[in-house]
C-alpha cells in the first residue's frame, strides 16, 4: 500500500521532471532535421525557470477564469498521471478513480479552461485560436471516442492496465488489423491535440496562422511557465498512454518494488524518445495543412478509427 | 510459421488494403491517387503470396508475382508515359462530392459491405475468406464511388482498377484455385483495360484539351438551355 | 475443331489486315474471313440443331444449342458489317488515310473474335475475360470518327461497361466459391448447373446479383443503360450494327445461362428479378423513344427496349416463353441490323443525324428510304415481320402462364414503342423533301448490305427453316432445366 503511494508520486515527478525534456529533444531535433544546430535540449527548462523569475502582468478587464487557468492546464495532467500506467504495469494507489475516459475528460477540462481564458482577455488573437481550437477539437471528439470504444471492446474493459494486455497476449494479436489502425488514427490524433504539422505550426510566430499557441499569448511570468509546463505534461501524458496502453506495453514494472519501477523510468524514455523521433520526421516531411483542410485529415483519422472498429466486429 | 500468424498477418495486410482504398476516395491530387493505387496493388500481392502460402498453391504464388509485375509497375508507369505528366501531375478540383463527406460515405459502403458479406459467410467458411471477402467487396464498392465523384480521366481508369483489384483481393480467398489461364487472362485483361482508357484519355486531351471527361455531357436527349 | 477455326479465322484476318498489300486488301481479308466465319458457323449450327453437344476441347470451347445461334448471328452480322464498312470507308476516308482503314480492320477483326469466344467458351471465368475484351476491342471503334462526341461516347462506354464488368466477376467468383463448397466439377456451365441444386441460396442470388447488375450494364438495363444511346449512336454505323445488333445480345446470353443455374428455388426467386429488370427497361426506352431527335439513338433506345423484353420472355420461364426469347434474339438481331444499315446509309446521303433535319427520304433515296421503311416497321414489331412473331408469341407465353400484370404492361409500353418509332420513321420517309439536293449515289457495297440484311427480316416473319426452328428449339431448352 506504501509503496503504491510511492510509485504513484514517482510517476508524478517523472512526468513533471521529464516532460520538458521530451520537448526539447522534440524541438532540437526538428531543428537538426532541417539542417540547423537548433536550441541546447535543456532549453524549455531555462524557459520555465526563467518565466517562473518574471513579473505577471494580467488584464483588468479580465476575470477569475483567466487567473485560474494556469493552474488547470498544469494540474489536470498530474491528475491523469495518477490514472495510467506511466511506469508499472499494474495499477497504483489512486488508479482506481477513473478509467481512460475519465482520463480524457480531466485533459479536456484544462483544454476547455484554456479557451475560456482565451476569449476572457479581449485580446482579438485569443477566441481566433480558441474558436480554432474548438473546431479542431469538436472534430477529433468522434475520433478519440470511437478509438477508446475499439480498445475497450477487444480488452473488455475502459480500465487502461487491463487493455495495455489484450493487444500482446499472444504476441500475434499485435498485428491484429484493428490494432494497426487504432495506432494510425491514435497517431494522428496525437497530431492534432497537440498542435503539430499537419495540423498547427507550434513554432509558428504569425499570430494570424496559430491555433494552439495563440490561446497563450497574453499570459506572462508564472502564468506562462505553468501554460508552457502543462503543455509539456500533457506531450507526455498523451505519449505515455499511446505508447504503454496502445502500441508497446513492454519495458514496464512489473514487480512491486522501488528498483524495478526506477528501471522503468529510462526504459519509458528510451520509447518515448524514439516515438519523437518519428513524430518528427512526420512532422518534418508534411507541410502544414489549411484550415478547412484539417477537416479532410480528421475525417482520415476518423476513417481509419472507423474501418479498425468495422474489422474487429464483423 | 504458424498459420495463425500467417492468417494475422493477412488480416492486417487487408486493413492496410481497406485504408489505401480510403485514400483513393480521399486524394486530392491523381499522383496521389495513383501512389495509393499503387500501394494498394503491392498489398493485394502481398495477401495472395501470404493465402498461396497456407494454401502451399503454386497459382497464388502466380497470381502475386504476376499481380507484383504488372498493377504496381507496368500500370503506373503506361498510365504515365500514355496520359503524360501534365495530366498525372493535376489537382482534381471538380469534384462532385467534397472530401469529408466522401469519407463518411466511404464508411457506410465499408459498413454495406460488410453486411453482404456477413450475409454469404457461415460459420464453416475459413477465417480468411471472412476477412479478404468483405474488404474486397468494399474495395469494389469504393472503385464505384471513386469513378462517379472523380471527374478526371486518369482518376476513373484507377477508378476501374481499383474495382478490379477489390475483385481480385476477395477471390484469392474465395476462390484460390481457379483455373491459372484464366488469372493470366485476368491479368493481361486489366492491362489492357489501363492501356486502352490511357490511350482514350491521351486522344480525349489531344482533341478536347480537357481531361475532366466528367464535365463532357454533350450527348443527350434534351438540348441544354 | 470447327469451332477452333471460328476462332483462329478472325484472328489471323486481324494479322493479315495489318500487312500493308495493295489498296483493297484489308476489305478483302476483312469480307473473306467473316464469309469463312459465317460459313463455318453455318455448318456448326446445323450439327447443333439436332440438340448435339459439339465439343472442341472438352471443358474449354464447345457449343450446345442457344452458343450455336449466337454464332450464326455473330457470323450473319459480321460478315453484312463487313461488307458495309467497304462503302463506308470509302465515303468516309480519303485514300491518304489507308493507316487508318487498316487499323479499323484489325479492330474490327479482333472485335468480332472477342465477341465469338464468349458463346464457345465453356469456362466461365474465360467467358469473363472474354466480355470484357469486346469491351476492350471496340471502345477505339466507338471513338473512330475522332470527335468530340465520339470521344466522350467511347469515355462513357469503357467506363460503365468496366465497371459492369467488375461487378461480375465478383458475382462469378462467388459463384465459383459456392460450387467448390459443394462439388469439384469443372467450372463450366454443365457443371454449374449439375452442382446448382446443392450450392447455398444465398451465394446463388448474390452472384446472381452481382452478375445481373454487372453484365446488366452492358447489355444497356435500365437504369446503366446510360452509355449505350451514346456509344451506339456516335460509332461508325457498321461498327453500330455490330454493338447494337450483335454485341448487347452476346452478354445477355451470359445472363440468360444463369437460368438453369438459378432454377426454380423460391427463395431466388430469379424470375421476378428478370421480369422486374426487363419492364424498368422497356418502359424508360418506350418513353424515351418518343423523345428522342437523332434516328441513330432511335434504334439505340430500341435496342434497349429489345433486351427489355427478352428479359421478361426469360423471367416468365415457360417453355414457350423460351421459345419467345430465343426467337426474339434472332428476330432482334437481324432487324437491328438493318435498321443502323438503312441509318448509315441514311447519314452518307443527309450527312446529319437529326431526325428533324431529314424528310421525304422515300424521293430522295427510294432504296434507303424503303429499307428504313422495312427495318422501322420490322423493329417496331409490324405484324409481318419476325419481330412481330416473337413479340406476340412472348405476350400469348405470359398470358398462358397467367402473369396478367407484367403482361399487360408490356403490351402498353411495347405499343407506346411503336407509335414512338413510327411516328419518327414516318417524318423521315415521308413528305415533301426540304431541299432538292443532288440525290448521292451509294456506294455499290452498301446496296448490296442493304439488299442482304432485308432478305432474313422479309423472311423469318412468314417462314422460318425447319433446321433454324429446330436449333431455335434446342436454344430454347437449353434455357430450361
Amino acid at each position: 500500500m506504501t509503496n503504491k503511494i510511492i510509485f504513484n508520486i514517482i510517476q508524478v515527478i517523472v512526468v513533471m521532471s521529464l516532460s520538458p525534456l521530451v520537448k526539447g529533444v522534440n524541438d532540437r531535433m526538428k531543428e537538426w532535421i532541417q539542417s540547423r544546430k537548433g536550441p541546447s535540449i535543456l532549453q524549455p527548462y531555462r524557459d520555465i525557470y526563467k518565466l517562473f523569475h518574471k513579473d505577471e502582468v494580467v488584464s483588468e478587464h479580465c476575470s477569475w477564469i483567466f487567473r485560474i487557468t494556469p493552474y488547470l492546464v498544469f494540474i489536470t495532467p498530474i491528475f491523469v498521471t495518477l490514472l495510467i500506467p506511466v511506469l508499472t504495469d499494474y495499477p497504483l494507489f489512486f488508479a482506481f478513480m477513473g478509467d481512460m475516459l475519465g482520463g480524457g475528460f480531466i485533459l479536456a477540462l484544462g483544454g476547455f479552461f484554456a479557451t475560456l481564458a482565451a476569449v476572457d482577455t479581449g485580446n482579438p488573437y485569443g477566441p481566433i485560436g480558441a474558436s480554432r481550437t474548438r473546431m479542431v477539437g469538436f472534430l477529433a471528439e468522434p475520433v478519440f471516442m470511437i478509438v477508446f470504444f475499439t480498445v475497450s471492446f477487444v480488452a473488455g474493459s475502459t480500465i487502461p492496465y487491463i487493455v495495455q494486455k489484450a493487444w500482446v497476449t499472444p504476441l500475434s494479436n499485435f498485428f491484429e488489423p484493428s490494432h494497426i489502425l487504432v495506432m494510425l488514427a491514435f497517431i494522428m490524433l496525437i497530431i492534432a491535440e497537440t498542435g503539430r504539422i499537419p495540423v498547427d505550426n507550434p513554432s509558428g510566430h504569425f499570430e494570424l496562422a496559430m491555433i494552439d499557441e495563440s490561446k497563450g499569448l497574453e499570459y506572462s511570468g508564472r502564468g506562462a511557465a505553468l501554460m508552457k509546463w502543462g503543455g509539456c505534461m500533457k506531450f507526455f501524458v498523451l505519449l505515455c498512454i499511446f505508447l504503454n496502453v496502445l502500441v508497446t506495453p513492454w519495458g514496464l514494472a512489473s514487480e512491486n518494488n522501488i528498483g524495478a519501477v526506477l528501471l522503468a523510468v529510462p526504459l519509458v524514455l528510451i520509447k518515448i524518445l524514439a516515438f519523437v523521433i518519428v513524430l518528427v520526421i512526420i512532422e518534418s516531411s508534411l507541410a502544414k495543412l489549411r484550415l478547412f483542410r484539417i477537416t479532410e485529415f480528421l475525417g482520415a483519422a476518423f476513417i481509419t478509427s472507423v474501418a479498425a472498429m468495422i474489422m474487429y466486429f464483423f | 510459421m504458424t498459420t495463425a500468424t500467417l492468417t494475422q498477418l493477412n488480416a492486417l495486410t487487408g486493413g492496410l488494403f481497406l485504408l489505401c482504398t480510403f485514400g483513393i476516395v480521399a486524394m486530392r491530387q491523381v499522383l496521389g491517387i495513383l501512389k495509393m493505387f499503387i500501394l494498394q496493388s503491392i498489398f493485394l500481392s502481398i495477401s495472395a503470396f501470404l493465402l498461396g502460402y497456407i494454401h502451399m498453391s503454386i497459382h497464388l504464388f502466380a497470381v502475386a508475382a504476376l499481380t507484383l509485375m504488372v498493377k504496381p509497375l507496368l500500370i503506373p508507369y503506361l498510365l504515365k508515359r500514355m496520359v503524360g505528366n501534365e495530366v498525372t501531375a493535376r489537382r482534381e478540383i471538380s469534384q462532385l462530392v467534397d472530401i469529408p463527406s466522401s469519407l463518411l460515405i466511404a464508411v457506410l459502403l465499408t459498413i454495406l459491405s460488410y453486411f453482404i458479406a456477413n450475409h454469404l459467410l457461415s460459420n464453416t467458411t475459413p477465417i480468411i475468406s471472412k476477412v479478404n471477402l468483405p474488404i474486397g467487396l468494399a474495395c469494389l464498392l469504393l472503385g464505384a464511388y471513386t469513378i462517379i465523384v472523380r471527374q478526371e480521366a486518369v482518376a476513373q481508369t484507377i477508378g476501374i482498377l481499383t474495382m478490379e483489384n477489390g475483385a481480385f483481393f476477395a477471390g484469392v480467398s474465395i476462390a484460390p484455385d481457379l483455373p491459372l489461364i484464366a488469372e493470366v487472362a485476368a491479368a493481361f485483361d486489366v492491362l489492357i483495360i489501363a492501356i486502352v482508357m490511357g490511350l482514350l484519355a491521351r486522344k480525349i486531351y489531344e482533341k478536347v484539351g480537357i481531361t475532366t471527361v466528367g464535365e463532357m455531357n454533350h450527348l443527350r436527349e434534351v438540348e441544354k438551355l | 475443331m470447327i469451332l477452333i477455326y471460328i476462332l483462329i479465322i478472325p484472328i489471323i484476318a486481324s494479322l493479315l489486315t495489318v500487312l500493308p498489300l495493295g489498296k483493297r486488301w484489308p476489305e478483302g481479308v476483312s469480307i473473306i474471313s467473316s464469309l469463312l466465319v459465317f460459313l463455318l458457323s453455318i455448318k456448326t449450327a446445323i450439327s447443333a440443331s439436332d440438340g448435339s453437344v459439339i465439343t472442341a476441347i472438352n471443358g474449354w470451347i464447345s457449343c450446345d444449342g442457344l452458343s450455336a445461334l449466337l454464332l450464326l448471328l455473330i457470323g450473319f452480322v459480321s460478315l453484312v458489317s463487313s461488307i458495309f464498312s467497304w462503302g463506308y470507308m470509302e465515303k468516309h476516308l480519303s485514300q491518304r488515310q489507308w493507316r487508318k482503314k487498316r487499323r479499323y480492320y484489325y479492330r474490327l477483326a479482333l472485335f468480332v473474335f472477342s465477341m465469338l469466344c464468349v458463346p464457345v467458351f465453356s469456362q466461365i471465368a474465360l467467358v469473363w475475360v472474354a466480355v470484357e475484351l469486346t469491351t476492350l476491342f471496340s471502345v477505339f471503334l466507338v471513338s473512330f470518327e475522332n470527335t468530340t462526341d465520339a470521344l466522350e461516347a467511347a469515355w462513357k462506354y469503357v467506363v460503365l461497361t468496366c465497371m459492369g464488368a467488375a461487378l461480375a466477376l465478383i458475382g462469378i467468383l462467388i459463384l465459383y466459391w459456392g460450387m467448390r463448397a459443394v462439388s469439384s466439377e469443372p467450372f463450366t456451365w454443365t457443371g454449374l448447373i449439375h452442382s446448382s441444386d446443392t450450392i447455398a441460396p444465398s451465394l446463388l442470388k448474390t452472384a446472381f446479383l452481382f452478375i445481373l447488375v454487372g453484365f446488366g450494364t452492358k447489355v444497356g438495363l435500365v437504369p446503366l443503360h446510360t452509355w449505350l444511346p451514346d456509344a451506339h449512336s456516335q460509332a461508325p454505323s457498321p461498327v453500330c450494327v455490330l454493338l447494337s445488333g450483335i454485341e448487347t445480345t452476346t452478354v445477355l446470353y451470359v445472363i440468360l445461362r444463369l437460368i438453369p443455374v438459378l432454377g426454380s428455388s423460391p427463395s431466388i426467386n430469379a424470375g421476378n428479378w428478370f421480369i422486374a429488370a426487363g419492364l424498368v427497361s422497356v418502359a424508360v426506352a418506350a418513353f424515351l423513344l418518343i423523345q428522342v431527335r437523332d434516328y441513330k439513338r432511335l434504334f439505340a433506345f430500341s435496342t434497349v427496349e429489345h433486351m427489355g423484353i427478352i428479359m421478361v420472355a426469360a423471367g416468365i420461364g415457360t417453355a414457350s416463353a423460351r421459345m419467345g426469347a430465343t426467337y426474339q434474339i434472332l428476330a432482334h438481331s437481324i432487324t437491328k441490323s438493318l435498321c443502323f444499315f438503312a441509318a448509315g446509309a441514311l447519314f452518307i446521303i443527309a450527312e446529319t443525324r437529326e431526325i428533324g433535319s431529314v424528310r421525304g427520304l422515300i424521293r430522295t433515296s427510294p432504296l434507303t428510304g424503303a429499307s428504313l421503311l422495312i427495318g422501322g416497321l420490322a423493329i417496331a414489331g409490324a405484324p409481318p415481320f419476325a419481330v412481330f412473331l416473337s413479340e406476340f408469341s412472348i405476350l400469348k407465353a405470359g398470358i398462358e402462364a397467367g402473369r396478367y400484370i407484367p403482361i399487360s404492361l408490356l403490351l402498353i409500353f411495347i405499343i407506346t414503342a411503336f407509335c414512338a418509332v413510327m411516328f419518327h420513321i414516318n417524318s423521315m420517309v415521308f413528305g415533301r423533301p426540304s431541299n432538292s439536293k443532288v440525290t448521292v449515289q451509294l456506294p455499290p457495297s452498301i446496296i448490296l448490305s442493304l439488299v442482304i440484311a432485308v432478305v432474313p427480316v422479309l423472311l423469318f416473319g412468314i417462314y422460318v427453316p425447319v433446321k433454324l426452328e429446330h436449333l431455335l428449339i434446342n436454344a430454347a431448352s437449353v434455357l430450361g432445366r
